[in-house]
């Protein structure tokens, strides 16, 4: 394991970007911050074979995303010094309509919610994101399929919803 | 509009990123710091476990399998401690310094090695116990999108097909098996919305049948239960418990049933959320057959507390692990990483340390624990073993051209 001044460099440029990934990814603060944390120290345990073969952030992507859904998420054993708000920002989103997308995210499946994420935040494609997460096309459009059909069953007409009251 | 959610939904994470907290300062020497004790602690265990298990033999094996005490019935001495779970030594011996020995040795009578591909070659996955000695098998068309359903005798290996299933654009999932019948749920493709659509087949084989409801019903949970000649699941977003007849026919709300799931029929629960403690919980039970309630103790500072019928698991203000009974007595110890759940309120599965790092299945009741024999890879595919909530018997997963097959009601 080396302490190249690389890796310090990158987390700290690329750190705040992560914890807004895990951030949708997970819909929380405190496993944006777990999800962040604990993949850059896999990545610095990776970092000079990392270095060599990938793109240091499109693996630290992928290991959140497939951390996310797995049972190694949930590891919190050790949280570094991390100043977290108790309670999301109250920041309002600018329709209801996204407010209660949000919201309705929350109730998704893991795997359908991180399909949706990589789809509409990262921007991926169906392939692309199959490889993320070590799944079949096929199965990242049932996913896919299944997430956006809970989040129209929720809201049918988003443009319309209405679930503020301010 | 589809392109409508579609945009609304791109909108709303970009917005909702910018919530996100703000990495601390020092982050990167906290990380590198962090990284390396992990590396040394990782070193240690394995110098440790050696030396442990030589002490820890005596305690596992005075609540061997000779008076194994029921479910829940552990008191916190009885518990055997993490160092020893890093290291549990089997009946039959194993190396201490190799870590417990692998599932089919611990529990030979709970465990199969069948092939992973059919007579035909087609590949598999084991979905639920059809009865104690038979398998219910998927196969699909394509990865994730199921097409015919097979029963798999463990005694004589042999295969029989049930039924085709699924079509174009429907994605059949989350098998219950009662009365006869397999039950399951697919999207209702003819429904422009999301709604679910049951199905139903024979266990010995036969055509699928709808069974037919009196009103659209929307997302499901996938604990779904056959409760005598009925169906039971629960509508997500926690819009409360209904049956309906196999045959079809009008859904019944089960009474005080209105924001509750399926946990394990007959109990149903409201999931808590709070975000001190993500993800979900069931706090409060509910026993629709004996109006019984449980409230589960959660106490100030803990963390991801999950609670089954009997048993809680979470992570202690201090970053420890434990498990205890829903009114928050005979708590112990947890190795590992905070479970979505103990299986059967008894099995955890959890990641071991040391050159042959790789997840083991451990059982809260005897204190035995087994080596599922998957390694660790970071790069690999994300195999994670979690035994979770519900009425699940089965683990089952796919280890070197076979399937490990593990009954967890047939662990004495």
């Amino acid at each position: 394991m080396d302490d190249d001044p690389r890796f310090a460099d990158f987390v700290a440029e690329r750190a705040d970007a992560l914890l807004r990934y895990g951030y949708v990814l997970s819909g929380n603060p405190h496993d944006a911050a777990d999800l962040t944390q604990e993949a850059l120290i896999r990545l610095h345990r990776a970092w000079s074979r990392v270095r060599r073969k990938h793109d240091p952030e499109s693996y630290t992507r992928v290991i959140m995303a497939r951390l996310h859904v797995s049972v190694w998420r949930l590891r919190r054993r050790e949280r570094l010094d991390w100043d977290l708000p108790e309670e999301a920002s109250l920041d309002s989103f600018p329709s209801d309509a996204e407010q209660g997308l949000w919201e309705a995210l929350e109730g998704l499946p893991r795997k359908q919610r991180a399909v949706l994420v990589l789809r509409y935040y990262e921007q991926l494609t169906d392939t692309e994101i199959a490889k993320v997460l070590n799944i079949s096309r096929g199965t990242v459009r049932s996913h896919a399929s299944l997430g956006l059909g809970k989040l129209r069953s929720v809201l049918p007409h988003p443009t319309a919803a209405n679930r503020r009251t301010q | 509009m589809s392109d409508d959610l579609e945009d609304h939904l791109r909108s709303a994470l970009g917005h909702a990123s910018e919530r996100a907290p703000q990495a601390p300062n020092g982050l990167p020497a906290q990380v590198m710091a962090h990284s390396r004790r992990r590396r040394a602690r990782a070193q240690a265990l394995v110098a440790a476990v050696a030396v442990v298990a030589v002490a820890g033999g005596v305690g596992v094996a005075a609540h061997g399998s000779g008076g194994v005490p029921a479910s829940g019935t552990l008191s916190p001495a009885q518990t055997p401690s993490v160092e020893i779970l890093t290291s549990t030594p089997s009946p039959s011996g194993g190396q201490a310094s190799e870590g417990p020995d692998p599932v089919e040795k611990v529990w030979p009578q709970a465990v199969w090695k069948i092939p992973a591909k059919l007579p035909d070659g087609r590949a598999f996955r084991p979905k639920t116990f059809i009865d104690d000695r038979t398998l219910l098998l998927e196969t699909w068309e394509r990865p994730g999108k199921a097409d015919a359903l097979y029963s798999y005798e463990l005694d004589s290996g042999r295969t029989r097909k049930i039924a085709d299933i699924g079509g174009p654009d429907v994605f059949p999932f989350a098998y219950a098996v009662g009365d006869g019948r397999i039950v399951w749920q697919e999207n209702d493709s003819s429904d422009k919305g999301w709604a679910t659509r049951f199905r139903s087949v024979p266990v010995t084989g036969g055509e699928p049948e709808t069974i037919t409801t009196d009103r659209r019903v929307l997302a499901v949970d996938n604990e779904l239960a056959v409760v005598g000649d009925r169906l039971v699941f629960s509508e997500a977003e926690g819009k409360g418990v209904f049956t309906v007849p196999l045959e079809g026919g009008a859904l019944k709300q089960v009474k005080g049933t209105e924001r509750h799931r399926v946990v394990r029929w007959p109990w149903v629960g409201v999931l808590t959320e709070s975000v001190q403690n993500l993800p979900e919980n069931y706090e409060r039970l509910l026993n629709v057959d004996t109006g019984e309630t449980s409230r589960a103790v959660v106490r100030p500072g803990e963390r991801r507390v999950r609670c089954g019928v009997k048993e809680c698991a979470g992570g202690r203000a201090d970053g420890t692990l434990f498990h205890r009974l829903r009114d928050g007595s005979q708590e112990g110890d947890l190795p590992g990483s905070v479970p979505m759940g103990l299986a059967a309120d008894r099995f955890h599965t959890f990641e071991t340390p040391g050159p042959r790092r790789g997840q083991v299945l451990y059982d809260l009741v005897t204190g035995k624990s087994g080596d599922l024999g998957l390694p660790f890879d970071i790069d690999g595919p994300p195999i994670s073993l979690e035994p979770g909530l519900g009425n699940g018997r089965l683990l089952a997963y796919p280890r070197k051209g076979e399937y490990v097959i593990i009954n967890l009601t047939k662990i004495p």
